[in-house]
């Protein structure tokens, strides 16, 4: 018998430690120093890889940015304008709670990367407004905000698009701008459906706002609502880096909830802080493990073998995209995002270059469907997040966003297969691909 | 006594977090002085590149060694939610021992590495790199004493680590 290799053992070593519940990231880095230590290199290399992968990736720091950008938003009182808003422009349709809702997130898109943070926000005051007097189901409340949670990091700024820009060198400027097509197409989608449904079940309209409180509410709407503006026109006029797009942000947040809504406390303020700080921690960890992992995988050359094999067979661009997006929709019911991000997807990105495909394309194909993976049970980490907040047993709002995962994976399909869909607007800026 | 320590502990877990939070400051403050300088006094300083990405290694590497609660890492915990408290403290021991001893084996290379480092200034503060990195060992120390404290609990029998996804940031 012969002994299994190192890369092998390795695998074994990632999968059992990870399934017996060890973190992901500390999974990663162990077993990467088991493959060291059976093939003989030296041991020093997992500290080398961690410390020079963090120091030297610039555009990483996007992410604890817009983290911060996002939490300092939902101490300000600044979500709550912003529904108010959306309350005059689609509470007057049926189910108009259910639109608000959905308009509110693609809003709140434009300003935060991270659909998490997003359903926190939003959830914590439309729930509310949704369930008062038994308006609409608890459970239907949670679905749909957890559903409209997902446009929040496909329509741009968006952190797992710097993932994948760090994982694929490609550029975050053209992968947000390809985000924005699929991310309006989704809220269309979900919109649709909402409607459909509270007229099936009769859901409320709500009260029309008298005309003469609309200039007031804009305006008290007006600070949040320019945030998105100085962020895209920052980055897309030039003048800043996305990072830097991501900082100007985060302290227009601190400016507008401190400054000019007055809305926050010191005692706050360190909290939000602080939650940034561990989000950064926790994803940075898991960016630690994938940076060494990764190194073992180029070592042991397997996306350049699989590259070869893929483009060896009669195996159709098409084709490929497909069988990778079934892929990463099984995995997306077992395992969190940023990992399959991080160390699934590198995988397969040699071989969607082998057969031509547009890495813009494929990125944001991969985000659309790693973000379906956070409402796919039984592992849907925003499933989790509603199922919490809305004290709901899990199954209750994976019934109700049944309708909602359905349409999302009909809007993946469609960008999937049409790649205009997604590449016109980077195009339009001067993409050339 | 025991209280005595678990205040104890408390208390330096707040100071870590203070650590942690001044990280992310500097940080914030810095990228706002490096947009200012640039784009409004048309100066682009070349150091404060350095200051953002050197907080941004410390806060990972400090906030994974000493803030972050198990409850709060990343995890795959299908399996690990769905057994019984002994099998998960059976779980807690194996994987523990597994790390300590992997990131044990490793340590005197890591701290090899690190040290050699000396060698190397960054480019404009002219900080050695070995002081830079060093936070490295402080992670790898950190995380061989708390696996070996999650494990020795686990064989004493108090019940193993919780876990919850909701309160799982992205």
């Amino acid at each position: 018998m012969t002994m299994p290799s190192p890369f092998t053992l390795c695998i074994v070593a990632i999968v059992a430690l990870g399934a017996l519940g060890l973190p992901i990231g500390h999974s990663m880095i162990a077993a990467s120093i088991l493959y060291l230590l059976l093939s003989g290199l030296d041991l020093g290399t997992a500290a080398e890889q961690i410390l020079n992968g963090l120091f030297n990736s610039y555009v990483l720091l996007a992410i604890p940015l817009f983290i911060l950008a996002a939490d300092l938003m939902n101490v300000g009182s600044l979500t709550d304008r912003l529904l108010q808003f959306c309350l005059v422009l689609v509470g007057r349709f049926r189910g108009g709670l259910g639109h608000v809702n959905v308009v509110a997130n693609m809003i709140f898109a434009g300003m935060s990367g991270s659909a998490i943070a997003d359903a926190v926000g939003i959830g914590r005051i439309i729930i509310g407004m949704m369930t008062k007097d038994g308006r609409y189901p608890v459970a239907y409340a949670g679905a749909i905000t957890a559903s409209a949670a997902i446009i929040g990091p496909i329509i741009p700024p968006s952190i797992p698009m710097v993932l994948y820009a760090l994982i694929s060198d490609t550029s975050i400027g053209y992968l947000f701008l390809g985000g924005f097509v699929p991310g309006i197409m989704l809220g269309i989608a979900f919109m649709v459906t909402n409607a459909t449904i509270a007229r099936r079940r009769n859901y409320p309209v709500e009260p029309p706002i008298p005309a003469r409180e609309i200039p007031r509410i804009t305006m008290r709407a007006f600070p949040a609502l320019m945030l998105p503006v100085i962020l895209l026109f920052g980055i897309y006029g030039g003048v800043m880096t996305p990072t830097e797009g991501a900082a100007a942000a985060a302290f227009y947040a601190l400016f507008a909830s401190t400054v000019l809504y007055r809305a926050v406390t010191w005692r706050q303020l360190y909290d939000a802080l602080l939650t940034s700080g561990k989000a950064t921690t926790s994803i940075g960890m898991l960016i630690a493990g994938a940076m060494v992992f990764n190194y073992v995988v180029t070592i042991e050359n397997i996306p350049a073998s699989l590259a070869s094999m893929m483009s060896g067979q009669a195996f159709s661009p098409l084709m490929f995209l497909l069988a990778v997006n079934v892929i990463l929709l099984v995995l997306g019911c077992l395992l969190e995002g940023s990992t399959i991000l991080l160390v699934v997807v590198p995988i397969f990105i040699p071989t969607a270059k082998a057969l031509g495909i547009d890495l813009v394309h494929f990125g944001v194909v991969v985000v659309v469907n790693i973000m379906i993976g956070l409402l796919t049970p039984p592992y849907g980490l925003l499933l989790f997040v509603l199922a919490n907040m809305t004290k709901q047993p899990l199954g209750a709002i994976v019934r109700e966003a049944l309708p909602f995962i359905l349409m999302s994976i009909l809007v993946l399909a469609i960008i999937t297969v049409v790649p205009d869909s997604i590449l016109w607007l980077p195009r339009l800026w001067g993409y050339k691909g | 006594m025991q209280s005595k320590l678990t205040r104890l502990g408390h208390w330096l877990q707040r100071r870590a977090e203070n650590v942690a939070v001044t990280l992310l400051c500097v940080m914030f403050a810095t990228f706002i002085v490096q947009i200012f300088a640039r784009y409004v006094l048309n100066k682009p300083v070349g150091w404060s590149e350095e200051v953002i990405i050197t907080t941004w290694l410390w806060t990972v590497l400090w906030g994974a060694a000493f803030i972050l609660r198990e409850s709060e890492e990343i995890r795959f915990d299908i399996i690990y939610s769905a057994v019984s408290e002994r099998t998960r403290r059976v779980f807690t021991v194996l994987t523990g021992i597994a790390l300590v001893v992997l990131y044990g084996i490793s340590l005197p290379a890591a701290y090899q590495y690190v040290s050699f480092m000396k060698v190397e200034r960054s480019a404009y503060l002219r900080i050695p790199i070995n002081w830079l990195y060093c936070v490295f060992i402080i992670f790898s120390v950190a995380c061989i004493c708390r696996y070996c404290w999650l494990s020795y609990r686990a064989i004493k029998g108090a019940k193993p680590p919780e876990t919850d996804p909701a309160r799982l940031p992205e």
